[in-house]
């Protein structure tokens, strides 16, 4: 038996899956964020109890894998260690001085985010590399017995070691961190060329801090766990879920816990990716809105695509540039939207707006009765029928809709227009915002959103997928089971991983060929060890080689990945054939003359994705009738209310074909079909819509 | 049927869509581009006209200096091939800096776009090439000819077909010929995808009423928000550091109702040198600070900006006569906004800021191990405090421009940063301090010497305080610890070592007697 929890803002949900069959059990609970073991503690034994229920016996379980937005929330919430920073001498202010733009041109007051370390906390060393790793100065006794010194005073709990031209040549870089590790064992240390092995001081800078700044409660918070999940499951091993979308084990997590930051969503995204799979569907965008943030994410092929820097800790949400850079693989999700608590205002010029601005959970939408008074997405939801005020969240939480409607009427008296028609205005902007949004990132990544089926998940997604999908003109939406606990699902199915990456600037064909093979090979032997460590059979492990290229005189790249194979100088041709067709397929036609350049290489490891085809532990699928009644709901295209089926959705057996308009219901969501579609009900339980009007 | 009425409902939605479309052209460009100033400055724009060269809708990246530039380069360029003569596949080009955006250095491409057979809109791209020709950008140019290619109102192509009789002449004239035409192609290609992206959303709606709306809706935004400006004429002056003598900079700035305008008579005289700003770059500077002060959230197009006007007497360096040389137009332009906030401040105290310095830069070209190389660095400064918090230390203003990693810069010439820091204590004093500029120092280390150009702001003329707080320490260039002065270009041999020091910010109000802690 394996489980899998996923730590949440609100809840802290759990799955527990017994194989063969794949059989699942759900359990959820509220977040402790005093203590966030103790939900995992709760979650973990309700999940054992169903399980002992339903087969009579206690299974053994193997593994646990955790997925958690700790170390996001540390670093927004500025609440880790106390950490100094080592550097080259001339490099002292990089942190402070950041990149030196502005992320919004025309705010003459804009935030700027404060540096994880303070200028009284960095020290200066006396040594210097060249951009070819050579040595200019070298690294003397003295000038290290000073640093250390400076250090013992500073009085930090953690230290980052970042030096110029170290994504080259580590030599210094590791002279000082044994220094630190003999001198004062209990310090957490991260050397820059461990945790981002590449080019660009300040983003290299800016991923060791933060990695130094999160380890100490990492390592606290992961020992802790661990120790909780072997008095319940004494030889289950725990993995930690990473933002590139695999697995690793809890050691190597607390060594780079800045890998971890965009774990949650990953697992969600994994999730999706798992029902499209186990129906045939390759080309996929993964949409996921739940309250408070709405992403998407292209992938091709059955693999999301990696995104190789990261932006944590924004000081303005929606805003690129006003965060802290981290460089780690994570699955290229965009936040496309604010989700359903994004309040509706009118903007200077009388246009009805909604968001970035959000509710939040407190006070939340208007029709929660929590004190809420803006109009959000989810009172716009309700007013047109989409959301049943009786069943939201199994009936556990009555919406109000004389509070929905009166927000909603105070927007609609200032517009002079009516409130189901400023109603489908908010819905009608927030779906084309995050179409918009969405339409750009498959552009960018060189796809046709006409041959993609979109797989929704999260709270909110099935409410807007299909009018979602109808504006991207994607003719598909695919629904799996368990939406409200979708990234244990995705947690269950990832593979273990294992990302190494180093900066080595040269033409292709000016590149020693020789040394790329060697370092693949010290990398790999590396890599090995810890997919090892998380449990990886080294028979089933697939290898890739990835080159972040350029036309040189270029200065973005475009990221190519090849199956590993033997580096000699023969590969130059597979590597230029790769670039060009990416090249072509994002932007049109090549540059006559230019010369191919590698910027940075990479290697993943990662064991076999196996598909999951997921079903109910307990019986609650294919029961009694389905049918819960009628309910008027506003179609967009017909410009008017009717009253269309709802269904009970696990009520509905598999290979059901049904027609929409129509809405089916489920605990933690709601899918609705405003448009005419075929509706069928697959053998794993996942929803099928099919919109009539792209057939 | 063709949507032809908008509430402001659908009106969001459409004009959304057509600002996304404008930004994922505008993403490609800028990711294919060869030239450092695209990428690492936003020194491009990609803009939508109807078909009168009115802009719909404009890149929301880019920089201000092209605020307004290319809806004039699309009415010049369509002066000389009238509408009617276009046909699909047809691109138009220039680099008159009059025509386009101030300088030879930006190419401006704009591609008809076609639905149904009937012109519906234009697509223009300009960005800053990697290079044109002639002397490496420099202030110390005296005339245009010095400057590189002029490139006159041309067609590029011709339904399809590239005129290779032109791309011969741009081939000959420039140093990377491969990367200045890689960029001028990627316009096209960026046109191109704009009108692909286009035609969806011009089966839907008629984009002339959609286009129309969207002017009327800016147009009345804006002009409320001057309309809340007390009615008066308001002076403010700045100063460069000039050559033989200082180049002033005096604006007058006329509230009137629900129209602003900015006069520049009494500013100095056109120059010999390259620092002239035509009138197209004078307004894009001052547009652009109006609407920093009175109402940023309003979106860049044509109709924002219908209620403001720019005037200078000819021959005056904010309205300059040909040959008059403008590669670095920049550093006068942009002084334009520290003068309209000094003008300003009078009524609006609160929203402005006190000057700052904009970006320095220097480029290094020579041999290094056989090759050939070519390198900038860009360098920002103190920007100026406001009525309610210090200055910004190192950030980039009214432009935005990253800097060059020490590791980027390094990799791409034979030189060395031996430091590159903040200079503590070059911002003004005063209720609120002045943000500090850089302290840069390099030590060239190449096998033979190169070449180096510097572009040097606010070396000699301080930021100016506001409300009695003090200026901020002026920036300097040294050679082997000796000043030089940046008009010139200088030769470093190997060991050689540069310092640049970036200007700090002015203070705001004055300082109190007791120190206040930062």
């Amino acid at each position: 038996m394996r489980i899998a929890v996923d730590i949440g803002g609100t809840f802290t949900d759990g799955i527990a899956v017994v194989s063969p069959g794949d059989r699942i059990w759900v359990g959820k609970t509220l977040t402790t964020p005093h203590a966030p073991g103790e939900a995992v503690t709760t979650v973990t034994a309700d999940l054992l109890r169903q399980v002992a229920a339903a087969r009579a016996t206690r299974p053994e379980v193997d593994e646990v894998v955790h997925g958690t937005t700790l170390v996001t929330n540390t670093l927004i919430e500025r609440k880790g260690a106390r950490t100094g920073l080592i550097v080259t001498k001339g490099a002292r202010d990089v942190l402070a001085m950041g990149r030196e733009w502005r992320y919004d041109m025309y705010d003459l007051n804009l935030e700027i985010p404060r540096a994880l370390v303070p200028d009284e906390r960095i020290i200066e060393v006396e040594e210097r590399l060249d951009a070819r790793g050579g040595v200019v100065q070298r690294l003397e006794a003295a000038a290290i017995r000073r640093m250390l010194d400076k250090l013992a005073a500073l009085q930090v709990e953690a230290v980052a070691v970042c030096l110029l031209h170290a994504y080259v040549n580590d030599a210094h870089e590791r002279q000082i961190e044994a220094a630190i590790r003999k001198r004062f064992p209990q310090l957490a240390i991260s050397v820059s060329s461990g945790v981002a092995r590449e080019i660009r001081e300040y983003e290299r800078m800016s991923t060791s801090v933060c990695n130094a700044y999160v380890q100490p409660l990492t390592a606290d918070y992961l020992g802790n766990l661990g120790e909780r999940v072997r008095e319940l499951a004494p030889r289950a091993k725990l993995r930690i879920m990473l933002s590139s979308g695999g697995f690793t084990s809890g050691q190597a997590a607390a060594e780079n816990p800045v890998l971890l930051l965009e774990s949650g969503p990953a697992g969600g995204v994994l999730s999706a990716l798992n029902a499209a799979r186990n129906n045939g569907i390759h080309e996929v965008l993964a949409f996921d809105m739940g309250g408070t943030t709405a992403k998407a994410c292209v992938a091709v092929g059955g693999e999301p695509l990696i995104a190789h820097s990261f932006e944590c800790s924004r000081v303005s949400r929606f805003k690129r540039g006003s965060g802290l850079p981290v460089l780690i693989p994570s699955i290229d999700l965009i936040e496309i939207g604010a989700g359903g608590g994004s309040i509706a205002h009118i903007n200077d010029l009388g246009l009805l707006n909604v968001g970035p601005e959000s509710s939040g959970a407190v006070p939340g939408p208007a029709c929660y009765g929590l004190g809420g008074t803006d109009a959000t997405v989810t009172d716009a939801d309700l007013a047109l029928g989409y959301l049943n005020a009786e069943n939201f969240l199994g009936g556990t939480m009555a919406l109000r809709t004389d509070l929905a409607d009166a927000a909603l009427g105070r927007l609609a008296k200032k517009l002079k227009m009516s409130v189901p028609s400023v109603a489908w205005g908010i819905v009608g902007i927030v779906n084309g915002n995050m179409t918009a949004a969405a339409r750009v990132h498959i552009a960018e990544k060189g796809h046709d959103p006409r041959n993609f089926t979109m797989v929704a998940t999260g709270g909110a997604g099935p409410l807007h997928a299909v009018d979602v999908a109808r504006n991207l003109r994607i003719p598909r939406v695919l629904a799996p089971i368990a939406a409200g606990a979708g990234s244990c699902l995705g947690l269950l199915a990832a593979p273990a991983r294992v990302d190494r990456s180093w900066s080595s600037p040269a033409l292709v064909s000016e590149t020693d060929w020789p040394a790329v093979a060697r370092s693949v090979a010290t990398l790999r032997e590396d890599a090995e060890a810890e997919l090892a460590s998380a449990g990886a059979r080294q028979t089933g492990l697939k290898w890739f080689i990835g080159a972040e290229m350029r036309y040189a005189g270029q200065g973005h790249n475009v990221s190519v990945t090849l199956p590993a194979t033997k580096i000699t100088a023969a590969f130059a041709p597979q590597l230029v054939r790769e670039f060009e067709r990416r090249y072509k397929q994002l932007y049109g036609s090549l540059v006559p003359g230019a010369h191919p350049q590698v910027m940075t290489w990479r290697l993943t490891g990662r064991s076999d994705i196996v598909n999951r085809r997921f079903q109910w532990g307990d019986q609650r699928a294919g029961g009694a009738s389905s049918a819960r009644g009628r309910r008027s709901i506003y179609l967009p295209l017909e410009k008017k209310f009717r009253a269309v089926p709802v269904h009970d959705r696990y009520s509905l057996k598999r290979g059901t074909r049904i027609a929409g308009p129509l809405i089916l219901e489920e605990r933690e969501s709601t899918l609705v079909v405003a448009v005419d579609a075929r509706v069928n009900v697959l053998d794993d339980h996942s929803v099928l819509i099919e919109i009539r009007e792209f057939e | 049927m063709r949507q032809t009425t908008f509430d402001p409902i659908s009106l969001e939605i459409h004009w959304r869509r057509l600002v996304s479309m404008v930004d994922e052209a505008s993403a490609a460009f800028v990711r294919t581009s060869f030239s450092t100033l695209v990428r690492e400055a936003n020194d491009f724009a990609v803009l939508l006209t109807d078909p009168q060269g009115r802009s719909i809708a404009q890149s929301s990246a880019s920089i201000p200096s092209f605020i307004g530039t290319l809806p004039a380069t699309v009415k010049h360029l369509t002066a000389k091939f009238p509408v009617h003569t276009l046909q699909p596949g047809d691109v138009m080009i220039t680099n008159d800096p009059w025509m386009g955006a101030g300088h030879i250095h930006d190419v401006s491409t704009v591609t008809p776009i076609f639905h149904r057979r009937k012109l519906v809109a234009f697509a223009g791209v300009v960005s800053h090439m990697p290079d044109i020709g002639g002397r490496i950008r420099n202030a110390g140019n005296r005339e245009i000819f010095e400057e590189g290619l002029q490139i006159p109102r041309l067609m590029l192509m011709r339904a399809g077909e590239p005129d290779a009789a032109l791309i011969g002449m741009i081939e000959r004239n420039v140093r990377v010929p491969d990367q200045t035409l890689g960029d001028i192609f990627a316009q096209v290609a960026a046109g191109r995808m704009l009108e692909e992206r286009l035609r969806p959303l011009l089966d839907d709606v008629d984009l002339d009423a959609l286009s129309a709306e969207i002017r009327r809706r800016s147009e009345a935004g804006m002009r409320k928000a001057i309309r809340a400006v007390p009615d008066g004429v308001y002076h403010g002056h700045s100063e460069h550091d000039g050559f033989e003598e200082p180049i002033h900079i005096r604006c007058a700035v006329t509230v009137k109702g629900d129209r602003l305008s900015i006069d520049y008579t009494g500013s100095s005289a056109q120059v010999p040198r390259a620092v002239n700003v035509v009138p197209i770059y004078a307004f894009a500077y001052s547009a652009y600070a109006v609407k920093a002060v009175l109402c940023h959230e309003i979106p860049n197009n044509e109709g924002s900006f219908v209620p403001i006007t720019t005037s200078a007497p000819l021959g005056s360096i904010f309205n300059p006569r040909y040959p008059a040389a403008s590669g670095g137009r920049s550093m006068v332009g942009q002084l334009s906004v520290p003068a309209i906030m000094m003008a300003l401040s009078k009524v609006l105290p609160e929203r402005v800021i006190a000057e700052g310095a904009s970006n320095s830069s220097i480029t290094l070209t020579g041999m290094d191990r056989g090759r050939r190389f070519a390198a900038v660095n860009f360098m920002n400064a103190g920007q100026g405090a406001a009525q309610h918090r210090d200055g910004y230390t190192m950030l980039s203003f009214p432009s935005n421009l990253s800097n060059t990693p020490i590791e980027i810069f390094e990799q791409s010439a034979p030189v060395r940063v031996v430091d590159r820091s903040i200079r503590r204590g070059s911002g003004g004093a005063g209720r609120y301090r002045g943000g500090d500029g850089l302290h840069f120092e390099i030590e060239a280390v190449g096998d033979s010497p190169m070449m180096a150009s510097m572009i040097m702001t606010r070396y000699r003329s301080a930021p100016l305080g506001l409300f009695g707080g003090e200026p901020g320490k002026p920036g300097g260039l040294f050679l082997n610890g000796k000043a030089i002065d940046p008009a010139e270009h200088w030769m470093l041999k190997t060991g050689d070592r540069v310092v640049m020091q970036t200007a700090g910010g002015g203070g705001f109000g004055r300082r109190r007697t007791k120190r206040r802690r930062k």
